[in-house]
């Protein structure tokens, strides 16, 4: 043996036996004595950001908070981010990078729905936990994964809340105008099934592309229909040329948005339309607007780690989350381990945060854990209120 | 009646953002052979250049539409010079790909420069955004704007090809490269005016278009295919075809979503192309001839 050679096998040696003294607690990813490293993915760039560069930014001041308060049993919370730029592929290359290369302890992430699906045999497998902070599509908690929660709401169960609302009313003559890729469908069939449970039909189920630079005709056979009630399951695009041109032909029905037009005041100026939105109620994940004293505390906290961003509802997704991580890193104890943390989540119930409309809730056979929708509207040349919450079982 | 009138206004408005659209689309394509899959991505980036221009910086919005024309000859010539001159030589699939490189470059940095500024950037109307009444239909004055200056815009471009120098020798490239040259044209010019006006008539569209709709980085390829079908439709190398073409997919679209049901809206028009390319394979206006220059 030469020299050389000898020098190789001492370092190895040397490196496996450091290896084998180190205590067991190094052997969880992402945990060390005084740190846990947390990934998100979702898209930090292209237009989908709203849904992952703003709720990351929420997380962080959370863990800042957590940290400056001495952390979790002496553990400081790291962040990781990851762009997964709403493209199915790059989501599951980002939470592979966050599990393989970075090594993350947990979870918190998700933002656009179809690459969060895309990702989640990657997540389920990998049975690293997990919190989706803004994609709502069924198929994600549904079946469910034994690692994976969401805080978010989800595409049924917002539907069914949608139709709750128009009901709840006064409305007798409810319409559907919806787009029929994977987002659209993924809420449209829960919302014709609820329609079915509660024994009524729509009175027209319209369509519309999600690039659609006019929407007369399906206004005219809207009003043709006597609609009373529209269910808007559209992008804020199409729907901002729905409520256009449903005033320029003078049709005023009550308008039931969803989480994917999350902020009435950006849809009021997309519409562009005075007074067009008049009528317009939509889905909130989160029970205060970005303007409510009650966020002052985040509004600081954003606009100073953040400067030049104001604080806006996908922040809220993110603090909501992120607390909620937070809660069950406190229960799984200093011992830290991944089952650990999955069964602290597993026993939550009616968790208070500071934006949730209400508690959380997570049991073992259902990770769903936000049935709480939110229902906001922004009057003309008014701030956006909250008009009430719907309780969805 | 009065649902027939709303229909036919609403399918002309449209079919007229899709003519002139198709119009640059043929443009490049009669004097060069290639279709420019860049040219959605060209109508987004003034479009954007447009809303800079306007939104952010108070520019008068006709300055603005101007600029958009400007910066949209000068993107459209920038691709002639990266994409279409280094490899005229080549197979029409190595230019195909080129002209798709472009667009995936274009939507790239739009995404990173217009991208986390919201998701859909609203333009303000530049007429008043209330509805008005004519012959007691209802009618956004924004439509009448975007109607007339689509005319003006092709009836601008119809004069610069037939009674401008530069339009009558890109008009003579078309039909014949090299009897062209041999009248002592530079015809590489050539193909650099005819990109730079198809893309040019691009810019003008999307600044009359941010009104009506919204911008975003990604809108620019279903834009492209809706220009791209007019442009089939009226025969591919015909300016009036495409403006045929653009107008009546606009009103095939809308006549369908309004008598059958809105799910007719996407498919109607394409079910009208692969009819006439069936019966007449080279559009409604279209010549026979087809070479590659």
């Amino acid at each position: 043996m030469t020299l050389k050679r000898c020098v190789k096998a001492g370092l190895s040696g040397l490196f496996l036996a450091v290896a084998a003294l180190q205590p067991g607690q190094a052997q969880v990813p992402g945990v060390t004595a005084d740190t846990i490293k947390i990934g998100s993915f979702g898209a930090l760039t292209g237009p989908g950001y709203l849904y992952g560069k703003l709720p990351m930014n929420g997380i962080e001041v959370v863990f800042d908070q957590v940290n400056a308060a001495g952390g979790i049993n002496g553990r400081k919370l790291e962040l990781v981010r990851e762009d997964d730029r709403c493209d199915p592929a790059a989501a599951i290359g980002a939470v592979k990078k966050l599990i393989h290369e970075d090594k993350v302890f947990a979870i918190i992430g998700g933002g656009c729905s179809n690459a969060t699906v895309a990702a989640r045999e990657t997540l389920a497998e990998a049975r690293i936990p997990v919190i989706i902070m803004a994609s709502v599509h069924d198929g994600i908690t549904t079946p469910v994964a034994p690692t994976i929660f969401s805080t978010a709401l989800t595409s049924s169960l917002e539907s069914a809340a949608m139709l709750q609302f128009a009901l709840d009313q006064g409305a007798k003559r409810i319409a559907v105008i919806s787009m029929r890729d994977a987002w659209g469908r993924s809420r449209y069939t829960p919302l014709i099934e609820a329609f079915q449970k509660k024994g009524i039909k729509p009175v027209l189920d319209e369509e519309m592309a999600p690039d659609a630079n006019d929407a007369t005709a399906q206004v005219l056979r809207l009003k043709g229909a006597n609609a009373d009630a529209v269910l808007v399951v559209l992008y804020p695009k199409p729907a901002a040329i729905f409520m256009r041109d449903a005033q320029k032909l003078g049709f005023k029905p009550l308008a039931v948005g969803q989480s994917g037009i999350a902020d009435p005041a950006a849809f009021e100026d997309q519409v562009g339309s005075p007074g067009a939105t008049a009528s317009f109620r939509t889905i909130s994940m989160v029970r205060y607007t970005p303007e409510d004293p009650a966020v002052d505390k985040w509004r600081k906290a954003i606009e100073a780690k953040f400067p030049g961003d104001r604080l806006s509802v996908f922040n809220l997704f993110g603090i909501g989350s992120a607390q909620v991580m937070v809660e069950g890193l406190k229960r799984a104890g200093p011992d830290l381990t991944r089952e650990k943390l999955v069964a602290a989540l597993n026993g939550l119930k009616d968790f208070e945060t500071d934006v949730y409309p209400g508690g959380i809730t997570c049991v073992e056979t259902d990770h769903r854990c936000n049935k709480n929708p939110a229902w906001i509207a922004k009057e003309p040349g008014k701030p956006v209120r909250v008009l009430g919450v719907t309780k969805v079982e | 009646m009065e649902l027939l009138v709303y229909l036919l206004l609403s399918g002309l408005t449209t079919g007229s953002l899709y003519a002139l659209i198709a119009l640059g689309i043929v443009v490049v394509n009669k004097a060069t052979a290639v279709i420019n899959f860049a040219h959605g991505e060209l109508f987004m980036f003034s479009g954007f250049v447009a809303w800079m221009l306007h939104v952010q910086m108070g520019v008068p919005y006709l300055p603005s539409l101007l600029a958009a024309v400007a910066f949209g000859f000068l993107l459209g010539a920038a691709t002639d010079l990266i994409a279409f001159r280094p490899l005229k030589n080549a197979n029409i699939i190595s230019l195909v790909l080129a002209t798709i490189g472009i667009a995936f470059m274009l939507r790239g940095t739009a995404r990173v420069i217009w991208g986390g500024k919201g998701d859909y950037l609203p333009f303000p109307p530049i007429t008043s955004p209330e509805p008005i009444m004519i012959g007691g239909i209802m009618v956004i004055p924004q439509q009448l704007a975007v109607l007339a200056g689509s005319i003006v815009i092709m009836v601008a471009f119809a004069a610069f090809f037939r009674l401008t120098r530069a339009g009558k020798m890109m008009q003579a490239t078309a039909d014949n490269a090299k009897a062209a040259t041999l009248a002592g044209i530079r015809i590489d010019r050539i193909y650099m005016l005819s990109f730079g006006t198809g893309a040019a008539i691009a810019g003008a569209a999307a600044a009359l278009m941010a009104p009506l709709t919204l911008l975003y980085p990604d809108m620019g390829f279903s834009f492209f295919i809706k220009g791209f079908a007019a442009a089939v439709l009226g025969g591919l190398t015909s300016l009036p075809g495409a403006v045929l073409g653009g107008i009546s997919i606009g009103i095939i679209e809308s006549l369908a979503g309004g008598y059958l049901h809105s799910s007719f809206i996407e498919v109607s028009a394409f079910i009208v192309i692969m009819f006439v390319l069936v019966v007449r394979p080279t559009g409604l206006l279209g010549s026979t001839r087809f070479r590659r220059v």
